[in-house]
């Protein structure tokens, strides 16, 4: 098991020798139960630092916002960034590696280690406790957690209480890192996408019902977008104006300018907005499941990366975040790739 | 009596095989259905996924892209990319319940005008039964 003070010292280690200019880890909210990303810039703050069940988010992303930062500086600071990450952030990270978006100099990880459990699914825990509020969670000798309410401490199945992705995880400890914490356990997952049956299984017509019935709540925030480690692009084909409008620009070329889709929360736009989005991730995303968790409406949104990652597999027999050499999916190819489909 | 339904297909043909291969069949007087309509690329590896769902947001009723044989293409391998990025495409238009047969993909050489025809042909027929296509058609 991680132990939290092994986690400080480390952190505490690294900022009195200056090296690293600040940690990014996870730190107590005001909610009680689940933690903000902390910023840990000197060895006095480590004691904020926490690591439990609720460490659910991926701080990758903020690797992009530094490496904006950074470029906008004059006199950047060159050393890197202290970085928490658990398996699947790890992941992410590996895939920005690959795509040359950050350099290995510019991020130490810290790793942390789920073992043989994982983090939790906020509303599957609210369920489970039904109206209870918990105020703490922490992890207990496998298997289980223990979560404080106000009524005492009740100790949970980790399975019943898991986010999905970590019932499918396929790295639960991270496979980049600087120092680990936690042991190195190979939990075994019988089928990686056994979530996903559930909806391949079903007829062509079920299938379209339910992604129509998904995809028309959307109403285009773009919240995916923005948690999105992997979503770095400056430009997208999803905002309008994705052209620079100088004054020479003219109205002709403005209203000529393609439009892929419109910003209209609709059902035709929302699917085009949904698989481009899931076609750019096709190799890339690791399944760490921000997309899903930030969507307001429920979307599962996480499918739609599942079902490419999966296709990658079986088609091509690729597997994204676990080798930062590895050609990318679309850019690269082999002889033997299946054609069967083509006439 | 209604009129029967005649499919929309939207063709991204690539310049060096796949759109020669239809001048042929064009040249050659071979007869084929008027549905297509062809957009010359300068590769199958250029076909973006997104032309691809444009062209059904839009209003296709059937997508087609052809490009070179495997080894015969101009550029070398960018038909081997396309192979690679339809193959995902299809797995993801098929998942969200599209019709399979709304989207397809063919090598068709420049001297194979008669392929060309019979792969439209072919196409035509399985997009008759299906109706038109108003799955992915713009709704606004």
């Amino acid at each position: 098991m991680v132990n939290l003070e092994d986690l400080k010292k480390e952190a505490k280690t690294v900022l009195e020798e200056g090296k690293v200019k600040y940690i990014i880890g996870y730190e107590k909210s005001a909610n009680g139960l689940m933690p903000v990303p902390g910023f840990i810039k000197s060895p006095e703050e480590v004691e904020k630092l926490i690591w439990t069940p609720a460490c659910v988010y991926n701080l990758t992303k903020f690797l992009v916002d530094e490496k904006r930062r950074k470029s906008r500086e004059k006199k950047p600071d060159e050393r890197p960034v202290g970085l928490v990450v658990k398996g699947c952030d790890s992941r992410a990270l590996v895939v920005l590696l690959q795509e040359k978006f950050i350099n290995r100099d510019d991020v130490f990880i810290i790793g942390v280690s789920c073992e043989e459990t994982g983090v939790i699914d906020e509303k599957k825990l609210i369920k489970k406790l039904k109206g209870k509020k918990a105020e703490k969670i922490e992890f207990d000798e496998k298997d289980n957690f223990i979560v404080t309410t106000q009524e005492g401490k009740v100790k949970i199945a980790a399975s019943e209480v898991l986010a999905e992705r970590c019932l499918e995880c396929k790295a639960n400890s991270p496979v980049i890192y600087d120092v680990l914490l936690g042991e190195k356990a190979k939990r075994s997952v019988d089928n990686p996408f056994q979530s996903l049956e559930k909806i391949e299984s079903l007829p062509e017509r079920e299938r379209w019902k339910f992604w129509k019935e998904q995809l028309s709540k959307c109403i285009r925030c773009y919240a995916c977008r923005s948690v999105c480690p992997m979503c770095y692009c400056d430009e997208c084909v999803a905002d309008t104006i994705n052209f620079a409008v100088t004054a020479d620009t003219t109205a002709e070329e403005k209203a000529q300018k393609i439009k892929w889709l419109e910003k209209s929360p609709v059902k035709s736009e929302n699917f085009v907005y949904h698989l481009v989005r899931a076609i750019h991730l096709a190799g890339r995303c690791i399944d760490c499941g921000e997309c899903e968790r930030v969507c307001p409406l429920d979307i599962p949104i996480r499918f739609l990366n599942k079902k490419l990652e999966k296709d990658a597999k079986e088609l091509f027999d690729y597997e994204a975040g676990f080798d930062p050499e590895q050609p990318s999916l679309v850019s690269s190819f082999k002889d033997e790739d299946p054609e069967d489909f083509i006439r | 009596m209604a009129e029967e339904f005649e499919p929309k297909i939207v063709a991204f043909l690539c310049k060096w095989c796949s759109s020669a291969g239809s001048d042929l069949a064009g040249v050659s007087r071979m007869e084929y259905p008027p549905n297509v309509v062809p957009i010359q690329v300068m590769c199958s590896g250029s076909v973006s996924p997104l032309y691809v769902l444009s062209a059904f947001n839009k209003g296709a009723d059937g997508v087609l892209v052809s490009g070179c044989h495997p080894g015969d293409c101009h550029y070398i391998k960018g038909n081997f990319y396309a192979r690679r990025r339809i193959a995902l495409v299809k797995r993801l238009l098929d998942f969200i319940g599209l019709e399979p047969q709304r989207f397809q993909m063919s090598w068709v050489s420049a001297a194979e005008g008669t392929k060309y025809t019979q792969i439209i042909k072919d196409f035509v027929q399985e997009l008759k039964p299906l109706g038109p296509q108003t799955k992915l058609r713009r709704d606004l």
